[in-house]
């Protein structure tokens, strides 16, 4: 590796006195940065080391300087996930691909043989000529597979998903109460439906059971092994309920709220006040004047600005008037 | 760990706003009340002193907040005052009618791990909503004293204090209560970052551990900073730390924290409802939706807005008429008193003419200012305000304010001293200053006599029309400022407007009468003293130098007339000099005396001076002293005009004649009214804006409101002219 760096220092003193570009020296001192880090560096972790040998350049110049060195293959550019850009190390001649976790962001490098000659092999059936490939895996690397709970609680679980009951946290009389209804800890359910953040509707053998927020928090589920190859039904189109926003609501009408968004303060604001999803929401009034609207929530009243509302998705749960 | 302390023992009542806490804090305290503001901030700080069973205790009324994050003022006085003092108790206020919003909060005072209990208060709201609580259940699930109490009707009170008392007993023996369960994956990285926590800062830096991992986790600015004040550098590790546990779960739940830790909470708190409160559902009346029906409606409901309104400034101004002539006529007859039992001095004239007339004038407005707090209070108390604020709020919004800032706006056509207050209704700071500074452009209605006699004599048919033109300018100006400011000093998000609609209740007098008193106290301290000063000093300017060239000898003259008066005059000389004849030529020599001093004097040489600056906007400098006077306060300007004209202040007429010799024309007193209604109001109000918001922002409106009413009187009087002079 080290003759490498050598040899790719000596060609970039070549190339760049040859085509006389500005700053030589500075764009040296980028360039030895550079072939210092290893794996995939952004433009500031280049500025990093820049500083820690105690040169300090311009992050315009610094960035400027590495589209150069990827102009003229000494790196190659890549962004993963939307990420900012990085910079890996192009050793003319060898190529890798990459895995990244998109937990801890950790980019893996592999090569693999039978992978290369058998996309050459794909593109040629299709009459393809490739030039060049790039080829990226998202998931998840092992040491955060080893750190991730298999549990979850059933509230979080999706619909159609498939799980196994794995445990109940609960004190004794929730414990007795969920026995009851014909859960234990071992059987396998489907999730029916599930409203964001409210009730969930599940399928244990025969039964249909409703299973309230509270509850469903302490049901501790893990997915079955066939729920990555589960696939729906074919031509049953997944059970939606229709969404609108909290402020198209008419005076009279009921919902559950879905979904809250809005800038930083405004949405913690209605978060506390008790509009968060799985919550009903009925809308007791319009202002004279058609601005702020009155809500009735968690039994009490609240006005918000029409405005505010807006940021505010409700699933519709009845439409008919409620006249008072 | 108090129980040798000496310190008396430290309550602090917590909860919702209209939870009744203030009710029971009063019911608690009695009148044994002192109200200040906390350092630093304009909240309201209520303290008290209990004796209970022998013992002293203290009683603080926290802001009452929904919940406790660091975004507003309330919420960080709160939630600093039980990290920081430690009370020996939180007694937690609860709408019992409301648990479930309640509890939101009640949890996170849990969290803060002081010594707590739960007042449910408002139990018989809540029994005739069909709400049935088990306190031994809630008791027992969250390891907690729960008490009942109806605060509007004392019952329960007592029990308070006692269960206070044995719980902070318990607390000191080692007992603690539960906390939120959140869910596994967040407990897990609770206990990471306490245990973090624990290893890297001293226990009292770190301690409650729960709450400041929560509190890391929420990624609150004030505890973050709390600890890079600590070491910078652990601390780095620490939001490190947290960082990597936020990411975690947001990946692992798809969402943002802020939603999981809200939801987890209302899970926590719904597990309990189901377990300790049931609801005997449909079919009660709510009184306080069919009141809606009406106070609401879409047609009826501005209109009986503005008919409260209306009555409230008839009840401030026609009932404190009455008391008010009573004031003023106590006033004299201490001002008689005084002037016969001193003997002639200066001294005396400065007790007279600047003291007496200082608290004169402020004391004369108390009646006013005690009925319009009283109906503010009536209106906060019952409920209304929340409505008031909802009728009103599109139009507010217009000006980028909130719906509660009508009233504050509406109560400076009153007087903008106590309308500045008012503003402490007001949430968010930035709503608050924004109103603050826009009131003084009310036309307040000591500004009307100006009005009155300007308008009166130059445009004596259209008066009304010219005196309500001025009001609508002044609204114009507000409504303006407000649009500047929010585009450039007062920039940013609008404060969600999110606000309870509480059920109406019907007041209790004894809230009611604290309420207003405690505002016009505030009122009477703060503006005493400074108009007081204020008085003296226009009183100085305008005395001082005392060796006035007058063009004769007005002492000798005066003293000849006066002794002729007095003398009994010989029955055939009777006819040739009527006494009544005498009397007014005294009263016209003293008259001009006074007109001749007040113009060399201190004041008349600043008026004189400024002259300069206010020809460009047609006031010469007889106008121009007085309008330095109004800065006292505003009706001080007409009378300050009748003397530098020299004529009687019980003569409006005779006013208006000199004024209209004077060379005063119609262009130029339009001018000086339109200066009269924008600039400064009086020392009072900038005083009462320096209280309530900082020196800073005093400075700012006093250069600002002065600024403007330049450019507007320049803009009237210049543009008056080209057209006088084209016409």
């Amino acid at each position: 590796m080290i003759n490498n760096h050598e040899q790719e220092k000596k060609q970039f003193k070549r190339l760049f006195s040859h085509l006389g570009i500005d700053e030589f020296d500075r764009r040296f001192q980028v360039l030895e940065a550079f072939l210092k880090l290893e794996k995939h560096v952004t433009g500031s972790d280049i500025d990093l080391q820049l500083k820690e040998d105690g040169i300090i350049l311009d992050q315009d110049f610094i960035d400027q300087s590495m589209e150069l060195l990827c102009r003229f293959g000494f790196a190659s550019r890549m962004e993963f996930d939307h990420g900012p850009p990085r910079y890996e190390h192009r050793h003319l001649g060898l190529h890798h691909d990459h895995m990244i976790c998109t937990k801890c962001g950790t980019i893996l490098e592999f090569r693999d043989e039978s992978l290369e000659t058998h996309q050459i092999e794909v593109t040629r059936a299709y009459g393809f000529h490739m030039l060049q490939h790039k080829m990226e895996i998202y998931g998840i690397c092992a040491d955060c597979m080893k750190k991730r709970s298999p549990l979850v609680s059933l509230d979080k679980a999706k619909q159609g998903e498939q799980l196994i009951i794995r445990q109940i946290e609960a004190g004794r009389n929730l414990q007795m109460r969920v026995t009851s209804m014909g859960i234990r800890t071992g059987d396998r359910i489907e999730v029916v439906s599930a409203q964001a953040g409210g009730q969930v509707v599940i399928a244990a053998g025969e039964n249909r059971l409703i299973i309230g927020k509270g509850m469903s928090q302490k049901i501790m589920v893990e997915p079955h092994d066939s729920a990555a190859l589960h696939t729906a039904p074919e031509g049953a189109a997944p059970f939606k309920l229709r969404q609108t926003r909290l402020s198209d609501m008419k005076a009279g009408q009921e919902g559950i709220i879905s979904k809250v968004s809005g800038k930083g303060t405004l949405r913690r604001r209605l978060l506390e006040m008790g509009i968060n999803r799985g919550t009903r929401v009925y809308v007791e009034k319009y202002a004279p004047l058609r601005d702020p609207i009155e809500l009735v929530i968690k039994g009490y009243h609240i006005s918000l600005r029409v405005e505010e509302a807006s940021h505010i998705l409700v699933e519709d749960v009845n439409i008919a008037q409620r006249r008072s | 760990m108090h129980k040798d302390d000496p310190k008396p023992l430290c309550f602090a009542l917590a909860g919702n706003p209209n939870a009744g806490k203030t009710t029971i804090f009063n019911n608690l305290t009695g009148a044994r009340q002192k109200v200040s503001n906390w350092p630093g901030v304009t909240v309201e700080k209520k303290e008290g002193i209990v004796s209970h069973k022998g013992q002293d205790i203290k009683i603080v009324d926290l802001p009452g907040t929904y919940s406790l994050t660091p975004y507003s003022i309330e919420e960080i006085t709160a939630r600093d005052f039980i990290l920081q003092d430690r009370p020996d108790v939180v007694i937690n206020i609860i709408d019992s009618a409301n648990l479930e919003r309640s509890l939101y909060l009640a949890l996170q005072i849990l969290e803060l791990a002081q010594p707590t209990i739960f007042v449910l208060n408002m139990a018989d709201v809540a029994r005739n909503k069909g709400i049935k609580i088990d306190d031994r259940i809630l008791s027992d699930l969250l390891k907690l004293p729960v008490i009942f109490t109806v605060g509007n009707k004392n019952k329960g009170v007592d029990l308070i204090l006692d269960t206070a008392v044995e719980e902070a007993a318990a607390f000191a023996k080692g007992k603690t209560s539960r906390n939120v369960t959140y869910s596994r994956e967040i407990e897990e990285c609770i206990t990471t970052l306490e245990k973090a926590l624990l290893d890297n800062f001293e226990p009292s830096a770190s301690s409650p551990g729960r709450w400041n991992a929560i509190k890391l986790l929420e990624n609150d600015p004030l505890v973050k900073d709390k600890f890079t004040e600590l070491s910078p550098k652990k601390a780095a590790l620490l939001f490190e730390l947290a960082d990597t546990c936020i990411r975690r779960i947001d990946d692992l739940f798809q969402d943002d924290i802020d939603i999981i830790l809200t939801d987890d909470r209302y899970g926590f708190i719904e597990g309990i409802l189901k377990e300790a409160a049931t609801t005997s559902d449909r079919k009660r009346v709510d009184v306080s939706r069919n009141i809606d029906l009406v106070l609401t409606d879409r047609f009826l409901g501005i209109p009986i807005f503005l008919f409260f309104i209306w009555a409230m400034f008839q009840a401030t101004f026609t009932l404190g008429a009455y008391p008010m002539d009573m004031i003023d006529s106590g006033v004299m007859l201490v001002s008689n008193f005084l002037d016969q039992s001193i003997p002639p001095s200066l001294i005396k004239k400065l007790i007279l003419d600047g003291i007496i007339a200082g608290i004169g004038s402020v004391i004369i407005f108390l009646p006013n200012i005690l009925i319009l707090f009283f109906c503010i209070a009536l209106f906060e108390d019952t409920g209304y305000m929340a409505r008031a604020a909802f009728l009103m709020d599109r139009v507010m919004h217009t000006a980028g304010l909130h719906g509660k800032s009508f009233i504050p706006m509406l109560m400076g056509f009153g007087c903008n001293v106590p309308a500045i207050i008012a503003t402490k209704t007001l949430e968010s700071r930035k709503d608050r200053i924004l109103t603050i500074l826009m009131t003084p452009f009310m036309s307040c209605s000591a500004r009307l006599p100006v009005y009155i006699i300007l308008a009166g004599t130059f445009f004596t048919r259209h008066a009304g029309t010219v005196i309500f033109g001025l009001y609508f300018c002044g609204i114009l100006a507000a409504i303006l400022t407000g649009q500047l400011l929010r585009r450039t000093l007062l920039r940013g998000e609008d404060a969600p407007f999110v606000m309870e609609l509480p059920p109406y209740r019907i007041p209790m007098m004894k809230s009611l009468l604290i309420h207003m008193w405690d505002r016009s106290k505030m009122f009477l301290k703060k503006m005493g003293g400074v108009i007081l000063i204020g008085a003296i000093i226009i009183w100085t300017l305008s005395n001082f130098p005392r060796d006035v060239n007058y063009s004769t000898d007005f002492d000798r003259q005066i003293q000849t007339l006066e002794t002729r008066i007095q003398t009994p005059q010989p029955p055939e000389n009777q006819q040739e000099k009527p006494e009544a004849d005498l009397t007014r030529t005294l009263k016209a020599l003293q008259r001009q005396k006074a007109q001749e001093r007040v113009s060399q004097s201190f004041i008349g040489m600043i008026g004189k001076g400024m002259a300069p600056i206010f020809a460009p906007i047609g006031i010469d400098w007889q106008s121009s002293v007085a309008l330095l006077s109004g800065l006292v306060a505003k009706e001080i300007v007409v009378s300050t005009l009748g003397v530098l004209h020299g004529v009687d202040n019980d003569e409006p007429e005779a006013l208006k004649e000199a004024l209209q010799k004077s060379g005063m024309t119609p262009l130029s007193a339009l001018s000086m009214m339109v200066f009269v209604l924008l600039y400064i109001p009086c020392i009072a109000t900038v005083i009462t804006i320096w209280k309530e918001t900082s020196k800073r922002w005093a400075i700012f409106n006093f250069l600002y409101t002065t600024t403007v009413a330049w450019c507007a009187s320049f803009l009237v009087y210049q543009t008056g002219m080209i057209f006088t002079t084209m016409g």
